[in-house]
């Protein structure tokens, strides 16, 4: 008991305790300042993710803290890096929204720093128990930010939705974390894998209840149903945060999980994974093209590419990993930049939001269009774009590790979902002009930039993503 | 007996005698007194005349807020006690991680304060 | 079977005849308690009060068990019957069920569990449970209302009286209510116990206490100019009089608590001769309606306290005054090396 505390143990987990604190701190500043206080607590939520974001790249990796519950290693801190982008670019995606006239919500950019502490933990996660409160903290603030335009009916109706079905993901994961605990006494992940061996049906279901709660996390089928819910009620921006840092932070815990808690029984989880896979790229291929609302269609293809992205993990080597990454990377890239678009959809009367109102772009804002169509072909997966080279990672690891089913009807799926995606381009180009929309925002435009650019020219220089989702890939195994 | 039965079995039968005592006093007047009951003396009060709806309303927001705060607050008891009595066996440590705790709490409770959740105008 | 007798059956009898010795002697008090609470009130508006019934009107509680259980008893046409019944029922026996654990005097207690102030808490957290069956099974508009505000009353005090709570048992080091007792007996007498160094907390738990349990000027219950008799609108005959012995032994119970956390339980006031002398239990019944009289003293003067009035003191003024206490003290202990190991 009384074993004199250490401050330098905590050096790991530092730059999660620096947001908790600075979530806090900005907390009460806008608690006293009220509603003077949006822009800078904005301002600062962004500057505190972009600079935890740059200290993570610079942290030295391969340390284990507080008993081992909390890992910091490559594959942590590339998925930590992207997450903490994701989200200071959410938060920027979101200032047209947030000073919108009648509206205060400084907590919404507090909102999403806590969440993303819960992210950076859930990466981190070394055991079970700090994998639940992880994913417990960003759930809860994703919840609230569902609901945050608590004056609009469809804001509140998401932010219930998310929340009933998301606790009933949460406690089916708890359950099969008791039960795993149960089978192998144990909840670290490294002492799980080395008692896993011995198998045996209790640990089975404690393992299909954990990846499904995962699954709902990273909203795959069959525990999609509320995707397509939440992305059309929730407010825009608080979609495009949906749709970029949380699944990055889901997928990397449902690596980890995979990868270093039951490695031993991989053939188990590998079925669940390549049937999961399998059913979200098909179904997000074939459920969005009946969509009129893009931010509908932007949840059906959230789900196609997490199957593609569960691909790479089915193959369950380093090289599927590495793609793994790759693609969440790119997928991120590519997200961000479609709701930079979405959220340009703004006529006097307030944000559009069907894809016939993109009808004629090309001629009222040709910019805009070649960009957007830009990101579809990308999202589409057509060469020389990025989104092609996410799918050729995953694809080129599935093949590799022998998975040859489940390739080919990736890539039939992507040919279907391509469809949908050059539909949108259609309409854009070929279709009579709409009425044009407001001008576009100097953040908006930033980010589409960033983004647009980063999608069409990664073909040239594409090494230091994949090596350093090598490197990450590697401290896995 | 057990030392733990022994420390709770006196327990169990104090609260067994009250029950008696509870059970005796809610039905002696079912038995002795005297009973008329009619449609008038059964309907609700209500001031005199009839009752307009049913009684199980909408009622205000806030009872909600008060429970929700109460369990975080009780909560918190809860996870104070056990440190509490173990006071002085954790030290340092022990101190400042409650410490610690205590001001999150803190932040919550002025960042509630603030938004107007314990006003009742 | 010997030993069956021995070992099970002896010791149970002896506990159900302590049980019973306890709660007809509880049980009594309380009557007296209830009529001295009518003379003080009586006293101070310079009334007599009960009088008639036996000398000086002894006897008055007794008269009015009597006429209470030969009351015709109605349940209300709407009213869910089962719930209606079981409100009184559950009010009444968890009041009397706290006083299992209280220490009259030394050793004389019905169970020396070692978590007692945890179960106290426990039973009076339970508490709100009577007044909310009550309210909604009543399926009448002022008791619903009377009962959602008392539920919002009770759980917003009950958050103070927790971290009083806490304070005292940073002091202590233990839940046992003996143990609660036995620490505050030192060379200082009277002036060890914690009332003198948790001051602050002693009147935060008494104004909270008068709060947790109804009691003028927080009796917004039965605010009878707007709620007219609150949740227990719809109750007569026995039922209502199990909410009015739950109520009284409740406060009974707070003041038992009171003077065990703060005023030494059954200490005498000074480790000398002629206090010695006097048995515990005389001591502890004399603190108990020392704190009883301030009780029926603060009914009888203070006029009644509005609604938001009400949650201002208990959420900004307490909460806030006894969570820093918590602080403070458990900070002077630490760095004091006062914490008891």
């Amino acid at each position: 008991m009384t074993e004199t505390f250490q401050f330098a143990a905590l050096a790991p987990v530092l730059p999660e305790i620096s947001l908790a604190v600075g979530a806090m701190v900005l907390l009460m500043f806008g608690a006293v300042m009220k509603d003077r206080a949006l822009n800078f607590v904005s301002v600062m939520s962004i500057l505190l993710l972009l600079a935890v974001g740059y200290w993570v790249s610079t942290m030295p990796s391969d340390k284990a803290a507080m008993g081992g519950s909390f890992i910091s290693d490559d594959f942590g801190r590339f998925m930590k890096v992207l997450t903490l982008t994701g989200s200071a670019f959410a938060i920027l995606l979101a200032r047209g929204f947030l000073t919108a006239p009648g509206r205060v919500l400084f907590e919404f950019p507090i909102l999403i720093v806590l969440a993303t502490t819960g992210m950076m933990i859930m990466i981190s996660a070394g055991d079970l128990i700090a994998l639940y409160l992880g994913l417990e903290l960003m759930s809860l603030s994703l919840y609230v930010v569902a609901a945050i335009d608590r004056e609009n009916v469809r804001s509140t109706e998401a932010g219930l939705k998310y929340f009933v079905l998301g606790a009933l993901s949460s406690g089916m994961l708890l359950y099969g974390a008791s039960l795993v605990y149960g089978f192998t006494g144990t909840v670290n992940f490294a002492g799980i894998a080395k008692e896993a061996t011995h198998g045996g049906v209790g640990l089975t279901i404690g393992l299909v209840f954990v990846l499904a709660g995962l699954c709902f996390k990273v909203s795959a089928v069959p525990f999609h149903m509320w995707t397509p819910d939440v992305y059309e009620g929730a407010p825009t921006p608080v979609t495009a945060f949906f749709a970029a840092a949380p699944k990055v932070a889901a997928m990397a815990l449902f690596v980890r999980v995979a990868l270093t808690a039951f490695p031993t029984i991989a053939p188990q989880w590998q079925q669940i994974i390549v049937f999961v896979s399998i059913a979200s790229m098909v179904l997000g291929a074939f459920a969005a093209i009946g969509q009129t609302n893009i931010k509908r269609l932007m949840g059906y293809s959230s789900i196609g590419h997490m199957g593609f992205a569960l691909v790479g993990l089915a193959s369950g080597t380093a090289d599927g990993v590495q793609g793994v990454l790759v693609y969440m990377a790119i997928y991120m890239t590519m997200t961000l930049g479609t709701f930079a678009c979405i959220l340009a959809m703004r006529r006097e009367g307030g944000s559009v939001e069907t894809i016939s109102d993109l009808a004629g772009l090309s001629r009222t804002n040709p910019a805009l269009a070649f960009f957007l169509a830009m990101l579809m072909f990308s999202l589409a997966g057509i060469p020389p774009l990025a989104g092609f080279f996410a799918k050729l990672y995953v694809f080129l690891a599935a093949i590799k590790a022998g998975m040859f089913t489940l390739s080919v009807i990736g890539v039939l799926a992507s040919v279907v979902g391509a469809y949908y995606y050059l539909r949108i381009v259609k309409v854009m180009y070929f279709d009579e002009p709409a009425q044009a929309f407001a001008p576009m925002r100097g953040e908006l435009k930033l980010v589409l930039a960033i983004s647009g650019l980063l999608v069409l020219l990664f073909f040239i220089y594409p090494s230091p993503l994949v090596n350093a989702a090598a490197v990450a890939a590697k401290s896995l195994f | 007996m057990s030392e733990i039965l022994k420390d709770y079995l006196p327990l169990v039968v104090f609260i067994a005698v009250a029950m008696g005592i509870g059970v005796a006093l809610l039905v002696v007047p079912f038995i002795v007194a005297y009973s008329n009951p009619d449609p008038e003396k059964l309907s609700a009060y209500e001031c005199g005349f009839n009752a307009f709806d049913d009684a199980r309303m909408k009622f205000d927001v806030r009872f909600y807020l008060v429970a929700i705060l109460f369990i975080i607050f009780d909560l918190e008891v809860a996870f104070l006690f056990p440190w509490a009595v173990a006071f002085g066996q954790i030290g340092l440590f022990g101190f400042w991680s409650m410490m610690v705790f205590l001001a999150v709490l803190t932040i919550g409770f002025i960042y509630e304060w603030r938004k107007g959740a314990l006003e009742w105008d | 079977m010997d030993e069956l007798w021995t070992t099970y059956l002896w010791p149970l009898i002896v506990m159900v005849a302590q049980s019973v010795l306890m709660l007809v002697v509880l049980l009594i008090a309380i009557a007296y308690i209830l009529y001295a609470d009518r003379k003080i009130w009586a006293a101070v508006q310079l009334r007599r009060g009960p009088n008639v019934v036996g000398p000086w009107g002894l006897l008055q509680s007794f008269a009015d068990l009597l006429k209470f259980v030969l009351k015709e008893p109605t349940i209300p046409a709407g009213a869910n019957k089962g719930v209606f019944l079981l409100a009184p029922f559950v009010t009444c026996v968890l009041a009397l069920a706290a006083w299992a654990v209280i220490p009259v005097s030394a050793g004389w207690l019905i169970a020396d569990i070692n978590v007692g102030v945890l179960y106290i808490f426990a039973i009076s957290s339970l508490m709100v449970y009577g007044v909310i069956m009550a309210g909604w099974a009543s399926n009448s508009k002022y008791p619903f209302l009377a009962a959602l505000r008392s539920a919002a009353q009770m759980v917003s005090y009950e958050v103070s009286i927790g971290f009083v709570i806490i304070t005292v048992l940073l002091c202590v080091g233990s839940l046992n209510l003996t143990e609660v007792v036995e620490a505050q007996d030192g060379k200082y007498g009277m002036f060890g116990w914690y009332w003198l160094p948790l001051f602050p907390m002693f009147v935060i738990f008494f104004v909270s206490a008068l709060a947790e349990t109804n009691r003028p000027p927080f009796d917004l219950v039965e605010a009878e100019s707007e709620l007219v008799a609150g949740f227990m609108v719809e109750y007569g005959s026995t039922p209502y009089m199990m909410f009015m012995l739950g109520e009284y032994v409740a406060i009974a119970t707070m003041c038992a608590m009171g003077t065990i956390l703060f005023l030494g339980g059954w200490l005498p006031p000074f480790q000398v001769a002629p206090f010695t002398w006097v048995p515990g239990i005389v001591w502890f019944l004399l603190k108990l309606l020392f704190i009883f009289f301030m009780f029926a003293l603060v009914k009888a003067f203070v006029p009644r306290y509005r609604y938001d009035q009400l949650m201002r003191l208990g959420w900004k003024v307490f909460l806030p005054a006894s969570l820093a206490m918590v602080v403070i003290v458990a900070g002077v202990l630490q760095y004091a090396n006062l914490a008891p190991k």
